[in-house]
């Protein structure tokens, strides 16, 4: 099999898919791209067995067909340091020497059999649902999500995203069960239930490759994997096990207590005092009273404390909750409005962030746990 | 390891007080009738061992940590008391609060112990002079005898507190020109933290005195006992740089307990890691501490003794803590022999609050915890607690 192809082309490719690849991988052949030429079209995945990603390019090619895996760290970094300008590559079927011919000389190493590559895992079609959402709908939805997601090994369905669809809306949940991010679109509707746990691997991948593409995104899944057709990417990855906590139940409902506040100031407020905080806990304390809110922080051991006053609308008792002010600032960070309402029921339950301005087609609520202060 | 600071000469004026046989003076305050007898504190059952004894049980041999039974052996017509931590830190507050009032630099190393750090004041009163009138006023407002040693360092002031002991006046001024003539006959059995190890393992190098010991090479020592040998080298040349510091950070939590008789009863065990994990929660809480790891330990019958620890995240909740222990002592309790001893200790403890947990924690839950540790606050540490814990 030999093509030809421009070097930025092939090099812009094979690293928005290269972090499939995994630095511990299971088998040798998983640390290559599987390089599948058909005609003039040139597929290329890169794989870890979970997660799987496969874009194509044209090329042209005169010399058959084939299918071959290459080493991929040696590809990149080889692509890295050439300048602009077409490659032929030239692959022996039988003795599986690739020679990468350049302007200037010529590069040759060793592939594995395009045989020995996994097959990928092909949809369910009984099982199977599909739905088509813009590109920006996806990428929004994981972008907000996918910093609550945990990192526990004890308990999978955490580590990623929860998709939940319905005839109403689509859902994107995220929790590391001390904050917790429901995302919804009214824009995005299917005529099934159905919902899917998308690790946070995949996600990430996806949030990566969204932002150049266009267009709409096709979401099939059964209950085993996901597929994400994209106009020139294809993701595919397996969805992880077991049913995700009913996080509707946990998100407290009525609460007496709100304030609204400007998000920047208090986002600001906080990354001053929480370096006056205790290291190891990271505690900073909301005093809220008439239309001031106190952000305070100490840390005994050091003799080191701060606070700052901020103004704010506030409608309900006074009251002191304390919160870890790493999880405070990512909410604060991943929200997108300029003012915020903090809605507040008791210092031992959950406080609820949501954006002043809503779209109409959204409904973002955000929740964060907060640190018992002993009295 | 030999730098120049190994030989560096100390100036300083360092008071080691110790309250002379505590436990047994403060039983004494409470009951006169006690005086003049042999009075030996601990616990009762044949599993305790001796915390405490007067000069009169000493003189039959008997000492602290020499086991009850043999203690009564040894002195059966003692008074033998239980003992009552409570009041024996108490008083041992009165003292560090008179301490506290007339000295800006001190240590409490135990419960009947404290360093002071006097550099300075001598020449404003004379250090002898202060320390003297301190330990009058010890005696006269607490009524509990107490003796010191005024030297250039913590070990040689503690070394001559011991001496001092021996003697009527109960208090002993080494300074800093005789330092070595005054160690230099001592037996190496007085350097603090010389085990009886090392004691028989130096003996059997014919180093008897703490003079045989300045001179023997401190390479040699290093070859010998490691680390180790140096720092028990410069203690016997009379230096130790190690300054009085004021505070110690608790780097655990913990506690144990040899049970009156051996047992295999696993709801037994079971519950007492209930009650002990609960009592100890209620201490990192009242610290304002979370822990990062539990470790269980066992002790079977014939000594063989295991512990195993398992990193958590931060907490101070009960049901965590408790899940975990016993967990932890379903997997070491292996052997099918007699339990001797149980234990449970917090370690990577940090100060700070808890996170709450969305899913695991309800506000109920967290409530309860305030409400019942208002209540043992209030009423004392047994007034609440989980039914599996009591017994």
């Amino acid at each position: 099999m030999k093509f030809v192809v421009s070097s930025s082309e092939l090099l812009s490719h094979l690293q928005a898919i290269s972090r499939a690849i995994s630095s511990k991988s299971q088998l040798p052949v998983l640390d290559c791209f599987l390089f599948d030429l058909k005609g003039t079209t040139l597929s290329i995945t890169a794989s870890d067995l979970e997660v799987t990603m496969t874009t194509s390019m044209e090329t042209d090619s005169n010399d058959g067909d084939g299918k071959v895996a290459l080493p991929s760290k040696m590809l990149l970094e080889i692509l890295k340091k050439l300048p602009e300008q077409p490659l032929t590559i030239d692959v022996s079927m039988s003795s599986l020497v690739v020679d990468i011919i350049s302007e200037k000389g010529k590069y040759n190493f060793v592939a594995q059999a395009g045989e020995d590559y996994p097959v990928i895992p092909g949809i369910d079609e009984d099982k199977a649902s599909k739905l088509q959402v813009p590109t920006s709908l996806l990428l929004t939805g994981i972008t907000k999500t996918l910093f609550a997601t945990a990192d526990d090994e004890l308990r999978p369905v955490m580590n990623g995203i929860l998709f939940e669809f319905s005839p109403n809306n689509l859902t994107f949940v995220a929790s590391d069960s001390h904050k917790l991010v429901r995302y919804q679109r009214l824009d995005a509707r299917s005529d099934f239930e159905a919902s899917f746990i998308l690790p946070k691997k995949p996600a990430g991948l996806l949030k990566n490759v969204l932002p150049r593409e266009s267009g709409d995104v096709v979401i099939e899944f059964d209950h085993k994997n996901a597929f994400f057709n994209l106009p020139n990417y294809k993701l595919v990855c397996r969805l992880v096990e077991g049913n995700y906590p009913t996080y509707n139940a946990v998100i407290p409902q009525g609460n007496p207590n709100k304030a609204i506040v400007d998000r920047v100031d208090l986002a600001n407020t906080l990354s001053r005092v929480s370096i006056f905080s205790n290291q190891a806990s990271n505690l900073v304390k909301l005093h809220l009273s008439n239309d001031e809110m106190v952000v305070s922080a100490q840390d005994i051991d050091f003799s080191l404390s701060g606070f700052e006053k901020l103004k704010c609308q506030y409608e309900g008792d006074e009251m002191e909750i304390g919160f870890k002010s790493v999880f405070l600032s990512d909410i604060l960070e991943n929200i997108s409005s300029g003012d915020i309402i903090i809605e507040l029921s008791d210092p031992s339950r959950a406080a609820i962030v949501l954006p002043f301005d809503k779209n109409e087609d959204e409904d973002e609520l955000m929740l964060i746990m907060p640190m018992m202060i002993n009295a | 390891m030999i730098s120049e600071t190994t030989f560096q000469p100390d100036n300083r004026q360092i008071v080691h007080m110790d309250l002379d046989t505590f436990f047994v003076s403060v039983e004494r305050l409470q009951n006169s009738s006690l005086n003049g007898k042999p009075v030996i504190i601990g616990g009762l059952s044949d599993r305790g061992v001796v915390a405490g004894c007067s000069y009169e049980a000493r003189t039959f041999g008997v000492h602290s940590a020499m086991p009850m039974r043999m203690a009564r052996q040894l002195c059966p017509q003692a008074v033998y008391i239980r003992g009552d931590m409570d009041a024996y830190s108490r008083y041992s507050r009165v003292v560090t609060d008179i301490i506290a009032e007339k000295v800006p630099v001190y240590e409490k190393a135990s419960i009947d112990e404290h360093y002071l750090d006097l550099t300075g004041m001598d020449r404003y009163f004379g250090c002898y002079k202060f320390s003297h009138e301190l330990r009058q006023t010890i005696v006269r407002e607490t009524g509990l005898p107490i003796s010191f040693g005024l030297s250039v360092n913590k070990t040689v002031s503690k070394i001559a507190t011991g001496e001092a002991k021996r003697g009527p006046q109960r208090e002993l001024y080494v300074e800093a020109n005789r330092v070595r003539p005054f160690l230099n006959p001592l037996s190496i059995s007085r350097i603090p933290m010389l085990g009886p190890k090392t004691f028989r393992l130096l003996r059997s190098m014919g180093i008897e005195k703490i003079e045989t010991l300045s001179l023997v090479p401190p390479e040699m020592m290093e070859r010998v006992l490691g680390k180790n040998g140096i720092d028990l080298w410069r203690k016997a040349n009379g230096i130790d740089l190690t300054p009085v510091e004021r505070y110690h950070e608790r780097k655990s939590i913990g506690s144990e307990q040899t049970f009156e008789t051996d047992t295999t009863d696993m709801r037994f065990l079971n519950e007492w890691v209930v009650r002990i994990t609960e009592r100890l929660a209620f201490e990192l809480r009242c610290r304002h501490k979370l822990t990062a790891c539990i470790t269980v330990k066992i002790r079977y019958a014939d000594f063989d003794t295991h512990t195993i620890q398992k990193r958590i995240p931060y907490t101070s909740f009960d049901h965590v803590l408790i899940r975990e222990a016993k967990e932890l002592l379903q997997r070491l309790y292996k052997r099918r022999v007699l339990v001797r001893l149980l234990g449970v200790r917090f370690t990577h403890l940090v100060s700070g609050s808890q996170q709450l947990n969305l899913f695991e924690d309800t506000p109920e839950q967290v409530n309860l915890y305030l409400a019942m540790d208002r209540i043992r606050k209030r009423f004392g540490k047994e007034a609440v607690g989980r039914a599996a814990g009591f017994y």
